[in-house]
Formats: C-alpha cells, structure tokens, sequence
C-alpha cells in the first residue's frame, strides 16, 4: 500500500490573536505484509506556519466575517493551496470570540475555505488538549512515560491538559488571560468579569478609567497567577477559582504527582521575550507572563521548553484534530463524509443489554437522546466486546438494527464507533440486516456522550476513515 | 506418542480431583489472588497462572515505578520486568514458562475437535502423512492429499466453485478448535451476501499450505484459501493463519500467496477476520490476482 497525504488546516481564533497553520499529515500501513493492514500517521509536518494577527474583534465583541474570511484567503494564498486541496481541519474559537453569535459569523465567513469538513469550533477543553499536543508536553509525556502539564495562556482563557504517558489523564480552562485587563494610553480601558471578581477577592480597586498603574496591575496578575498554581494542586479549588472555569470546560484535577510544565500561549511567548514595555500589547500578558515567572509553577515543577508558544493551539488543531479509524471498518461511499455527528455512548451496562438482544431497552435510550438534541440522529458509541461469538455479535447486530430502524430517519446511514477491533463483521452482520440502506461502522476511537465527530472519505481504498472528535459544536 | 488420550484426560481429571479433596489451599500461593474466572472447587481455588493477570503479577522486586514497568508489560507478550533469584528465573516465571511451552505442545500434538468440525458441516479428509510423527518429519507427505482423500474430495466437493476455502490442522490444532467456530460462519455470511460460490466445506488432517495447490487443480476452483493453524510459540497457541492463492497450481511461487496472520484472542479477533478474509477474496478474485502480483489497495 502506498503512502497517502492528506492536507490538514488548524484555524485558532483566540481573543487577542489568531492564526492559521497548514499541516500535511502522511498515512501509510504501519503493519507487515502478512498482517491485516494498520493505517497509521507516519509523518506530520507543518508546510505553512501563519501569521500571528490580531483577532478582528468589534469592541462589542463580535468578530469581523469579512476580515477573518480575508485572513484565511492570504494565509491560504501564502501557503500556495486553494481551499479545494483541504481534507480535514478544525477551527478554535475561544474566549471572547467562542460567543455564540460569533459562532455563525465563522461558519458564514469560512464556508468553503476548510474543504469538505464544516468548519468545527472544538470547546475549551479540546483546546486544552491540542495546545498541549502542539506545544509538545504530549510528546515528551509519552517518550519519558512521565506527567506533563501544559498550561496555554492566551488573551481570553488559560488551558491546563495533564498527560501521562501521552494519554489525557485532565483537563480544563480558566477564564484567566493576557488581555483580562486592556490598556490603552496609560488608562485602564477594560476590565474582565474574571479579573474584576478576581480583584475583588484581593481587596484590590481596578476598574475601567483608572490610570494603569504598573503596581496596582502587578498585583492583580501575582493573584491570577496563584489562582493558575492553586488549578495544579490536588485539592478542592477555592470559590474563586470555581467562579473562573470556562463556560463549558471540565474542572481540571492534577490527579497524580506531576513531572514536568510546558507553557504555550501568547503569555508564554512574553514569558519568552523577556523585559520591554509592559503594555506594549495594550494589556497585561506581559506583567501576568512575569507574574507566573514567580509562581512556584515555574521553581516546583522541571519546565520543559515548548515546541511553539503562540501557535500552540493552531499547530495543534492542524496536526492532531484528524485521527484515523482502525483499519478493518465497515464504510459506505454513499453517506461519506458525515458531519457533526453528535454522540450517543452506551455504558458497559448498557452495551451488555444489547448483546443480548435487549432492543426495546436501545430503542428508548435513542429517541430519549434524539428527543434531547432536537431530534438530529446520532453515531452510536460503544467499547464492544474484544472476541465475541458470531452468536453474539449477530445477537448484537439484530437488537442494534431493529432498535436504529425504529428511530433513525429511513434513509439515515447506520453510524457505530465502536473501541474493539470488530468492526467490520459486525457493519457486515448490520448490513445484511439492512438491506440496501448504508452502515459505517469504525472501531479504534474513543469518543465520549456530548463529543461531535466528522466522518471523513475513506482513505487508501477504503480501509480507514479520516475521524474528527470535537466536544462542542457551537450554530451548526 | 500418546495413542489413548481420552484415557489420560480421565486420569488427570482423577489426580486433580484427589488432589483438590486433600485440602488444596496451599495451591493459591501465599500471595496468589484468585482469577476472576476462576472455578469454584468448594472453596479451594486453582489460579490460572498463564493469563494476563499472572503476567503482570509476575514483577521485579523493589521497582521504582511501578506503573512504567505494568505500562511496558502491557504492551508486549514478551517476559519483561519479572525479576530474578541469583541468576535464575523465580518459580511463578518458571512454572508459567512451562505451562505455555505445554499449550504449544498441545497445540502441535492434540486433534481438532470432531465434533466442532461435524456442526460446521465439513467432510473430513487427510494428507499423506500416516501419523503425527510422519506430519512432523515429513513436510512433503502433508502438501498432497492421499489417494483415498483425492476420489472423496471428487466424489464428494461441488466442482469449479469461485473460491475453495477449506481448513487444515497445520502445526495447531488450538488455533482451530478455538477460531474456527466463529471465523467460519462469518466468513460464508460475508461470500454469500456478496453472491459469491463457494466450495464444499472440508478439514484436512495432517495438512500444510501447499497442499491447496493441488486442491485448485483438483476442484478447478478460481481462488483457493486455506485455513491452518500456525507454529505455536510461548506467547500464542491459538494462532491461525490464513493464505489465498489465485489459480493455484503444483509448484507455484509461495510469492504468489497471500497472507493474512495473527488471527486469535488477542490478534485479530476471529469474527472480524471473517469478515475480513470475505472482502479479501472477493478483491483477490476482481483482480484475479494474488501474492505479490495483488495489491490491496486495489480492491479493498
């Protein structure tokens, strides 16, 4: 089997900045030639890094559509491809700029520009995850088997993911940022509800039209930072630090002793740059970069240097986004490639009643689900069983079908994720059941009640599928 | 060789009994918990000692983490991080070396199982090979069928079917006996859903790869896929193998086979590679093509 390449786009639309990466990402069979073929990334290599530009954002906070859709069009036309060459792909859009309604404004002003994916906005504890994998605390977790935090501090929010081993053990986001605080000539211009509760506990006075005084703001960003040291440890978070997660991310928990800290983010690259003028971004990253500096953040843990800083979350989103399916699945060219999936996962309990041919029981828990999500039809997730029967995999097969046929729309695809490698007989099994109608069945992805995911083409004659798991999917 | 197995296995049954009625609590070990699977024998407990919880109770003294040794441990069959006595083995690595290198033997040793062979609905024919002892020094003998196997199989096997598939005990009759029962149903399901004509199942005893060769020329068959139980090793008994031919014929290249492995527990799942080896065929016979002259992308 040869070699495949797919062209990947990671579009990080933050608060204070934005950028574009382009990413080529090169599957190949990983298995011998007497195995059944394993497809796997064999090489990810970023071909265009973009420019670090500041997010179009109105002062009222929604984005500018024809500025972002200019932004993509330069950096695509930088990079020499066109939209068409684009196979999978992710937009971030965090803080400030995940608001709702700025939500439709991307998909309007990206429509088309991110190949056949729709634009996905992932949520904060996605973002977490890509920061870290783009940063490279994932890999150096997985080379040395150890604990690896990433803290990604951006203009908006602040993403803590803890991997060991190179697998997610937490993550989560503050609402924690270099621009909390926005200066502009020497005044005070804005000041976040999490930095205003945040001054408010500390007894201290900041607010809009005040003189930005260097002391005053030090001592804002020495409490932030602490809050930031207090998500690291392994105890009950302050009310404080309660009030400033994310709307929609996880609490983090540093559920084991931690080896090593990576920082990414526009504030690490302050950290990086060093001295100069504090407010020469107009906001606080710098003094809150230098505050964290002085935190036993940076004297308790071994500090890793990041891959990128800034881009973290784009390199992230542009190389790691797309997964690949096992490599013995059951797809169907007629209903590929899917989108926005949402996400029905049944429990072991739950999967168990269904092996044993439990459909009325499956039949309740999908309509409940679709009655729940506006009646969009989901991919249904489940371990599986690693060696089953043909018995009980047909059992399986005969409850799966009858309950999806009773509840899905007729001309729905039947859509399974399963983690077990059984995939394939039993999307065979499911599509003797069904008669014409389509099946993808995928094995060998992990993904949760309340993810989305995308179906890509199939990939080297079929024999994966290109995945994309997100945990929010914002006006779609 | 043993010729009265039944006879040994009621003899063992007897011992184990004996044994066990003679207040077998010892047998736990002092730190031995028991399998989860483990069978209730009145309060005495027999712990298994060759499964993957055994293994990962085997374990170096004094580790340091001891988590990166349990993660290295899983993600290989290999006898890593077991520790040591002087320069030896410990007992428990010694004991469940012997017990694994004793499911090889029997793997090599033991019959498939007639009766699982009987529900399947397979004839059941044999090499040239007069007994076990002549399989395992004579490999020719185990590439032709004998004389009396060659008037069955024309008497008996619908001619010039799409695709031959039959199954062999090769070096392990486990690897049968345990994929077999699963594997083959799925398999058909898969060839027929796809309207595509298969042969009369049959089993060879005593039977190697090669031997399709000669059941392609026989049956006229377009494809031939044979079924065989692979060489064990001291990690994997129960292994099967897989290897289809197009227009086999009596000295072909084996370059000209394909080879689908590693089907077991804790390979490829038996009835995932039905439905595998159902697709596979079906491109080996669109592109009318095997071995190295196939390329999977083609077809599948």
């Amino acid at each position: 089997m040869g070699d495949v390449s797919i062209l990947s786009v990671g579009i990080d639309i933050g608060t204070a900045t934005s950028q574009i990466v382009l990413a080529r990402l090169v599957l190949a069979n990983a298995a011998g030639c007497f195995e059944i073929p394993r497809v796997a990334f064999k090489d990810k290599t970023v071909l265009h890094n973009g420019v670090v530009r500041l997010t179009p954002l109105s002062p009222s906070g929604l984005l500018d559509g024809d500025a972002l859709r200019k932004i993509a069009e330069d950096e695509y036309r930088a990079a020499g491809v066109s939209a068409n060459d684009v196979d999978v792909g992710a937009v971030i859009a965090t803080g400030e700029a995940a608001r709702k309604e700025n939500a439709a404004i991307i998909l309007e002003s990206l429509a088309g520009m991110a190949g056949d994916f729709v634009v996905a906005m992932a949520g904060p504890d996605l973002e977490a995850v890509l920061a870290g994998r783009g940063s490279g605390a994932e890999r150096a977790s997985r080379l040395n088997g150890s604990a690896v935090v990433n803290l990604d501090v951006g203009g908006g929010t602040a993403n803590i993911a803890l991997f060991k081993d190179g697998a997610v053990l937490s993550k989560g986001s503050y609402d924690i940022g270099g621009r909390m605080v926005r200066v502009s000539g020497g005044v005070i211009s804005h000041v976040s509800d999490g930095a205003a509760r945040i001054a408010k506990t500390a007894g201290i006075s900041a607010v809009p039209g005040m003189a930005a005084d260097l002391r005053l703001l030090r001592d804002v960003c020495d409490h932030a930072a602490r809050l930031l040291e207090e998500a690291l440890e392994d105890k009950t978070p302050s009310p404080l630090l309660a009030s400033l997660v994310s709307p929609g991310a996880s609490v983090f928990r540093a559920s084991l002793p931690i080896d090593g800290i990576c920082f990414s983010g526009g504030v690490a690259e302050c950290m990086r740059q060093g001295q100069g003028d504090y407010f020469r971004y107009g906001d606080v990253g710098p003094l809150l970069g230098e505050a964290i500096s002085r935190t036993r953040l940076c004297s308790a843990f071994r500090r890793l240097a990041p891959a990128e800083t800034v881009r973290a979350t784009a390199v992230g989103a542009g190389c790691y986004s797309a997964e690949v399916s096992g490599s013995t699945i059951a797809q169907d060219d007629r209903a590929l490639p899917l989108k926005n999936l949402p996400v029905l996962k049944l429990n072991r309990d739950e999967q168990t009643r269904c092996y044993e041919g439990d459909s009325a029981f499956l039949e309740e828990k999908i309509r409940g689900f679709m009655a729940q999500n506006g009646w969009i039809w989901p991919a249904l997730a489940f371990r599986g069983e690693a060696n089953p029967s043909y018995a009980r995999l047909n059992a399986l097969a005969a409850c799966l079908s009858e309950a999806l046929a009773k509840t899905l729309p007729p001309d729905a695809p039947f859509v399974l994720v399963l983690e077990c490698d059984t995939a394939k007989a039993l999307g065979q099994a499911l599509r003797a059941r069904r008669g014409g109608g389509a099946v993808v069945c995928v094995d060998s992805a992990r993904v949760e009640t309340g993810d989305y995911i995308d179906l890509g083409r199939p990939l080297m004659g079929g024999a994966a599928l290109p995945i994309v798991v997100k945990t929010l999917v914002t006006g779609c | 060789m043993i010729s009265d197995m039944a006879g040994l296995e009621k003899t063992i049954a007897e011992v184990i009994k004996e044994y066990l009625s003679g207040g077998a609590a010892a047998w736990a070990g002092k730190n031995g918990r028991p399998a989860a699977d483990a069978p209730d024998r009145g309060g005495a407990v027999l712990r298994d000692i060759t499964g993957q919880a055994a293994r990962e109770a085997e374990f170096v003294s004094g580790a340091l983490d001891r988590e990166a040794i349990l993660a290295m441990k899983r993600r290989t069959s290999a006898r890593i991080g077991i520790g040591r006595a002087g320069p030896r083995l410990l007992t428990q690595t010694m004991l469940t070396l012997r017990a694994d290198h004793a499911a090889a033997r029997d793997a090599v040793l033991k019959d498939v199982d007639p009766d699982m062979l009987r529900s399947l609905g397979f004839i059941e024919l044999e090499s040239r090979c007069a007994d076990r002892q002549e399989f395992l020094t004579r490999p020719d003998l185990g590439r032709a069928l004998s004389d009396g196997a060659v008037d069955a199989l024309l008497e008996k096997c619908v001619p010039n079917p799409d695709i031959q598939v039959f199954v062999a005990d090769g070096l392990s009759s486990s690897a049968v006996t345990a994929n077999l029962p699963d594997l083959w149903p799925c398999l058909m399901d898969g060839l027929h859903e796809a309207g595509v004509k298969t042969g009369t199942p049959f089993f060879v005893r005593f039977g190697r790869v090669a031997l399709m060769d000669q059941v392609s020329e026989l049956l006229g068959a377009k494809a031939v896929c044979a079924l065989i139980g692979e060489r064990p090793g001291l990690s994997a008994a129960e292994s099967l193998s897989a290897y289809v031919a197009y227009g086999a014929k009596t000295g072909m290249d084996e370059s000209g086979r394909t080879v689908v492995s590693n089907i077991h527990g804790n390979g490829i799942p038996a009835v995932e590679a039905g439905a595998y080896l159902a697709e596979l065929l079906q491109a080996v016979l669109r592109a009318k093509a095997s071995g190295i002259a196939f390329r999977k992308d083609d077809g599948l």
